[in-house]
C-alpha cells in the first residue's frame, strides 16, 4: 500500500532558531498522497501547514531546519542537494501560492514567464514553448490566449494572474500540485471559478493536488482525504465525507463549528437616524497634469444614499473595487466627497479637520488588518489611549491608565500586557487591541472596514460576538464592511449590497439572504454558500 | 498521530509572551549583540572616542609643542636622543676640552666618561657640555686626590616619540589624539545637524504632501545643485575660518539626503493603517508626526546617521587637505593626513599612523552602520 503513495512523510520536523530560542513549527507529522488524489491540510494560521510543504520543497527560510522523511516515489527530499532537488520541484512538484498579484514577475509577459521551465527543463526552442504555452492558457481558461500571452502581469485581474500561474505550475506535467492557500486574496465569485478549474484540470491531467488552507467550505466541496493540523502537529486524519460527518478531535469539532453564528435583532422602529449620507459621491481622478493626456475618472462610490439608525448595522457588502471601503471612509469625512452627509442632524458635509475633531470621538474606525493598524514602537497602553490624549487631555497619566486598563478588560485582554508591543499579539488579540482604541472613547458609530477577514475563522467568530456584545452594552451603531457573507449575516439586521460603486440591492438581511432579487446578489450567495462538490468521488482510482 | 488537546484557547504567539514587553529596539540591540563585527567595531569606536576625549590630557607632549632638535624624528619605542647619538655628541662636546677619554657609558638619562689630563682638571671645562642642546648639568665626580682624573657626567633630556614626530618637531601621537578629537566632534555634531535639520524637514514635507511636499522638495533640489566646495569657500569668506562652521557646512549639505530618506519612509508609512487610524481619531498633525511617523523612521536613519558620521569625517578631511578646515595649530586627522601626504617619501610614518587612525575609524563605523541595518531589518523577523 505504501509503494501506491507519491509522496510520503514519515516524523517530519520543522524547527526555525529564533532570539528566543528554538520554535518547533513542526512536531513530527505523518502524511501521504496517493497519485491522482486530492489531499488538503487545513489549520489556522500558524499550525506549521505551509511550513511542511516549504520543508518538502527546499524553501524553508534561513533560519529553518528540517528533520525527518519526505519520500517522493523512492527519493528522498529532506537534504537532497539543490542541483537534485531541481529535477524535482518544478518539475514533479509544482507550487502556487496565496498572492498572485507578488508571485508573478512584473517585468516579464505572462508567455515568457510560463515559457522560461520549458526551455530550462525540457530543452523546448522558443517557438515550440510558445506554441505549448498558448496551449496552456487555453487550458487554464485564459480567453484569448493568441493575445494574451503577450500581456504583463499587471494587465490582468487577480483570477486570471492565478490562473497563469496555474498554468505555469502545470506547464511540465507535473504529479504533484501544491495549492498553498490559492484563493485566500480572491473575491468569492472568483475563488469558485479557480476551485473549478484546479477540479477540472485534475480531471484531464490526473495530477494529485494538496490543498492547503483554513477554509473548510472549501476542502468539503473539493479533497478527496483530510489531515487537520494544529500547532505543528496533525491531530485528525481520514476521509473528508466520514471527518465531516462525524469528527473526533475537539479541535476538528471547533473548526467545524466555528461559522459565526446567531443573528442581531433590527433596533426600534422610531430610533432616531445618527449618521445620513444623501448622494454621496467619491471620485478619484487622475492623470491631465502638466503634460496634458485625458484627466482620467474613476467613480468609486456613485450617488449612494442609506441612514444609520441608532443600534441598527447596516452591512455593506461587495468584491474588492466596489467602494464599499471608499463609501465608509467617506462618510466619517476622511475622503473628500460629495453629497450631504449629515451626523445627528448636524450637515457635516463641508466641515474641515478642525470642525470634525471634536466628532471623531463619536465616529470611530476599525480596521480590516489589524497588523497594519497599529504602530509598532508604541505600546499597546499608548496605543489604546491615544484618543484620549486628543479628546480629554485634561486626564492625566493615571486616569488614562485605569480607562486602558478598563477598555482593554472589556475587549476580553487581559490589562497586564498593556505595556507590551503589538507585535507580540496573535492577530486576534490585535484586532481586540484595535476594537478597544475605539471603544475607550465611547463612539456613536463604528465603522467596521472588513475587521475578521484577516482573522482565523474560530478567532474571527469570537471578534463578531465581542463586536456584537459591545453593541448590545453601549447602543452602538455600525457600518460594518465585509465581502464574507457568513460574517455579515451574523452581525447585520440591513444589507446593502455593492457593485462598481452603485448600491445593487438593499433591504433587511434575513429577506435579502432568503430572497435575493438581483442577478449579481445572487451570484455572490450562489459562490458563498453552495456546498456541494464539483466532482464525483469515484473519478479517481486509489 | 494522537495528542492530548489543551484546552482550546484564543491562539497565541508561543515564544513572545514568555518575554514581557519587549520593544522593536530591544529586539534589535538583541541581534545587534549576537553581530559580532558589529559589536568588535563598538568597542574599537568606544576605545578611539576615548583616546580622543582623554588622550590629549595624559600625553607626556601638548599637541602644540615644538622640539626644534627632533624635527621628523621617526617612530620609535626607545627614547630620543637615541643612545648611539648620545655618545658621539657628548663625546665630540668633551673632545673640546682636549683631555683624554675613556669609555662613554649611558646609563638612563645620566651619560658618564672617565677623563684624566697632565694637570689638574680644570672645573669650567663642564661649559663645553653644557653649551650642547642635548646636555644639561654637567659635572665631574669621583676627582682623584691629585685632580688629575674624574669621571664627568652630565643629565640628558631623554623624550619618547612613539609615532615620532612631524616637520616642525611636533609629537604626532598628540597630535593625532586631537585629530581624532576634532574629526569625531565634526562627524557627529554634522550628523546630529543633518539629523535634526533632515528628519523635521523630511517628514513634515512628507507628511503633508501635496503642493507643500513640492515646494519644499524642489527646495532642497536647489541645495542640492549647489557644489559643496563652493558653498564652504563662500562661508569662509563670509565669516572667517572657524571650526562651528565646518560643521555647520557639511551638516547644511549632508542634511538633504537624510530629508529625501525621511520623505520617502513618511510617503509609505502615511498609507499604514495606523496612521489612518489616528487621523480618524482626530489626531493632529503634530502628534501624528510625533508619535507616528517620525519613531517608525527612526530604524533607517539610525542606519544612514551611521554611515554619515564617516562621510562628514571625509569631508572634513577633504576641507582641510585643501586648506578650507580647522587651522594651525589644531589639527584634524584629514589635515594630517595631508601633511603625512607630501612627507611621503622621507617621513612615511607621518602618514600611516594618521591614516590608520582615520581607516580604523571608518571601518568600525561602517561596519557597526551594517550591523544595525541588519538588525533593524524587518525582514529578518
Amino acid at each position: 500500500m505504501a509503494e501506491d503513495n507519491i509522496l510520503s512523510v514519515r516524523g517530519l520536523h520543522v524547527d526555525f532558531e529564533t532570539n528566543d530560542g528554538v520554535v518547533h513549527a513542526v512536531k513530527g507529522i505523518d502524511i501521504d498522497v496517493k497519485p491522482g488524489e486530492t489531499v488538503a491540510i487545513v489549520g489556522e494560521s500558524g499550525s506549521g501547514k505551509s511550513q511542511t510543504m516549504m520543508a518538502m520543497m527546499g524553501l524553508l527560510a534561513s533560519n529553518g531546519r528540517a528533520r525527518g522523511s519526505a519520500r517522493y516515489r523512492d527519493k528522498e527530499l529532506i537534504g537532497l542537494p539543490e542541483r537534485q532537488l531541481n529535477h524535482v520541484r518544478g518539475e514533479k512538484i509544482t507550487m502556487i501560492f496565496q498572492e498572485p498579484m507578488t508571485s508573478l514577475d512584473p517585468l516579464y509577459r505572462i508567455g515568457r514567464q510560463i515559457a522560461e521551465p520549458l526551455i530550462h527543463h525540457r530543452g523546448m526552442s522558443r517557438s515550440q514553448a510558445r506554441a505549448r504555452v498558448i496551449e496552456l492558457l487555453k487550458l487554464v481558461g485564459i480567453p484569448d490566449p493568441e493575445r494574451r500571452i503577450d500581456a504583463y502581469p499587471h494587465e490582468m485581474s487577480g483570477g486570471q494572474r492565478q490562473r497563469v500561474m496555474i498554468a505555469m505550475a502545470l506547464a511540465n506535467d507535473p504529479d504533484m500540485l501544491i495549492a498553498d492557500e490559492p484563493t485566500t486574496a480572491l473575491d468569492v465569485t472568483i475563488q469558485a471559478q479557480i476551485l473549478k478549474l484546479l477540479a477540472e484540470l485534475q480531471r484531464k491531467l490526473g495530477m494529485a493536488i494538496v490543498f492547503i488552507t483554513h477554509d473548510l467550505g472549501i476542502v468539503r466541496r473539493f479533497a478527496d482525504r483530510v489531515y487537520v493540523m494544529r500547532s505543528g502537529e496533525v491531530v485528525e486524519s481520514g476521509e473528508t465525507e466520514s471527518l465531516f460527518a462525524s469528527p473526533r478531535h475537539s479541535y476538528t469539532k471547533m473548526l467545524l463549528s466555528a461559522e459565526p453564528t446567531g443573528r442581531k435583532e433590527p433596533p426600534v422602529p422610531d430610533a432616531p437616524i445618527l449618521l445620513e449620507g444623501h448622494n454621496v459621491e467619491v471620485v478619484f481622478r487622475a492623470g491631465g497634469g502638466f503634460f496634458g493626456g485625458a484627466e482620467l475618472e474613476l467613480r468609486a462610490v456613485d450617488r449612494i444614499s442609506l441612514a444609520l439608525r441608532k443600534g441598527q448595522t447596516i452591512g455593506i457588502v461587495g468584491e474588492s473595487g466596489s467602494g464599499k471601503s471608499t463609501l465608509g471612509r467617506a462618510l466619517l469625512r476622511l475622503l473628500p466627497s460629495e453629497g450631504a452627509i449629515r451626523f445627528e442632524a448636524r450637515d457635516i458635509s463641508n466641515a474641515d479637520k478642525g470642525e470634525m475633531r471634536p466628532l471623531r470621538k463619536e465616529l470611530q474606525l476599525v480596521f480590516q488588518d489589524p497588523f497594519g493598524s497599529l504602530s509598532p514602537r508604541l505600546t499597546v497602553g499608548q496605543v489604546v489611549t491615544e484618543g484620549l490624549l486628543v479628546h480629554e487631555p485634561s486626564l492625566g497619566a493615571r486616569e488614562r491608565d485605569r480607562r486602558a486598563i478598563e477598555a482593554l478588560k472589556e475587549v476580553g485582554l487581559d490589562p497586564v500586557m498593556r505595556n507590551r508591543y503589538p507585535h507580540e499579539f496573535s492577530g486576534g488579540q490585535r484586532q481586540r487591541i484595535a476594537i478597544a482604541r475605539a471603544m475607550i472613547l465611547k463612539p456613536k458609530v463604528v465603522v467596521l472596514d472588513e475587521p475578521t477577514s484577516a482573522l482565523d475563522r474560530s478567532v474571527q467568530k469570537q471578534i463578531v460576538e465581542l463586536l456584537r456584545d459591545l453593541q448590545k452594552a453601549h447602543g452602538l451603531s455600525y457600518l460594518f464592511i465585509s465581502h464574507d457573507l457568513a460574517v455579515v449575516r451574523a452581525m447585520a439586521d440591513y444589507l446593502v449590497v455593492m457593485k462598481q460603486g452603485k448600491i445593487v440591492e438593499e433591504g433587511p438581511t434575513e429577506e435579502i439572504f432568503d430572497n435575493p432579487s438581483h442577478s449579481y446578489t445572487q451570484t455572490l450567495m450562489a459562490a458563498a454558500v453552495d456546498q456541494t462538490r464539483f466532482r464525483q468521488l469515484d473519478l479517481h482510482t486509489g | 498521530m494522537t495528542d492530548i488537546n489543551p484546552a482550546m484557547t484564543e491562539t497565541q504567539i508561543p515564544t513572545a509572551s514568555a518575554a514581557a514587553g519587549r520593544s522593536l529596539w530591544q529586539d534589535a540591540w538583541l541581534r545587534l549583540r549576537r553581530n559580532k563585527a558589529a559589536v568588535t567595531s563598538a568597542f574599537v569606536l568606544l576605545f578611539i572616542a576615548l583616546a580622543g576625549v582623554f588622550g590629549p590630557w595624559f600625553s607626556p607632549h601638548p599637541y602644540d609643542r615644538i622640539y626644534p632638535q627632533y624635527v621628523r624624528a621617526p617612530a620609535s619605542l626607545e627614547a630620543y636622543p637615541k643612545e648611539d647619538a648620545i655618545v658621539p655628541a657628548f663625546e665630540s662636546a668633551v673632545a673640546r676640552a682636549r683631555i683624554e677619554m675613556g669609555e662613554t657609558e649611558v646609563d638612563g638619562s645620566t651619560v658618564r666618561v672617565p677623563i684624566s689630563d697632565g694637570e689638574p682638571l680644570d672645573p669650567r671645562i663642564v661649559r663645553y657640555v653644557d653649551r650642547s642642546d642635548l646636555f644639561s648639568n654637567a659635572r665631574i665626580e669621583e676627582l682623584s686626590d691629585d685632580g688629575r682624573s674624574g669621571v664627568l657626567a652630565a643629565d640628558v633630556s631623554r623624550i619618547r616619540f612613539i609615532f615620532g614626530t612631524d616637520a616642525n618637531g611636533r609629537d604626532l601621537l598628540s597630535r593625532i589624539l586631537i585629530g581624532i578629537r576634532i574629526s569625531l566632534a565634526i562627524g557627529v555634531l554634522a550628523s546630529v545637524m543633518a539629523l535634526l535639520l533632515g528628519v523635521t524637514y523630511g517628514a513634515i514635507a512628507g507628511y503633508l504632501g501635496g503642493r507643500i511636499d513640492n515646494v519644499m522638495m524642489r527646495v532642497v533640489d536647489i541645495l542640492y545643485s549647489l557644489p559643496f566646495i563652493f558653498f564652504v569657500i563662500l562661508l569662509v569668506v563670509f565669516f572667517g575660518r572657524n571650526f562651528v562652521l565646518i560643521f555647520i557646512a557639511i551638516g547644511c549639505t549632508e542634511w538633504l539626503d537624510m530629508a529625501r530618506i525621511v520623505r520617502g519612509q513618511t510617503l509609505t508609512l502615511k498609507r499604514q493603517e495606523f496612521v489612518q487610524a489616528a487621523e480618524a481619531l482626530g489626531v493632529n498633525n503634530a502628534g501624528i508626526l510625533k508619535r507616528h511617523i517620525i519613531p517608525n523612521t527612526l530604524g533607517p536613519v539610525v542606519v544612514f546617521v551611521t554611515l554619515l558620521v564617516p562621510k562628514a569625517i571625509l569631508l572634513e578631511s577633504l576641507l582641510s587637505f585643501l586648506g578650507l578646515g580647522v587651522q594651525e595649530p589644531l589639527t584634524s586627522l584629514g589635515l594630517l593626513i595631508s601633511e603625512g601626504a607630501s612627507n611621503m617619501r622621507g617621513a612615511a610614518w607621518l602618514l600611516i599612523y594618521p591614516a590608520v587612525t582615520l581607516t580604523a575609524i571608518l571601518f568600525a563605523l561602517n561596519f557597526l552602520g551594517d550591523g544595525l541595518r541588519d538588525a533593524l531589518d524587518p525582514k529578518d523577523r
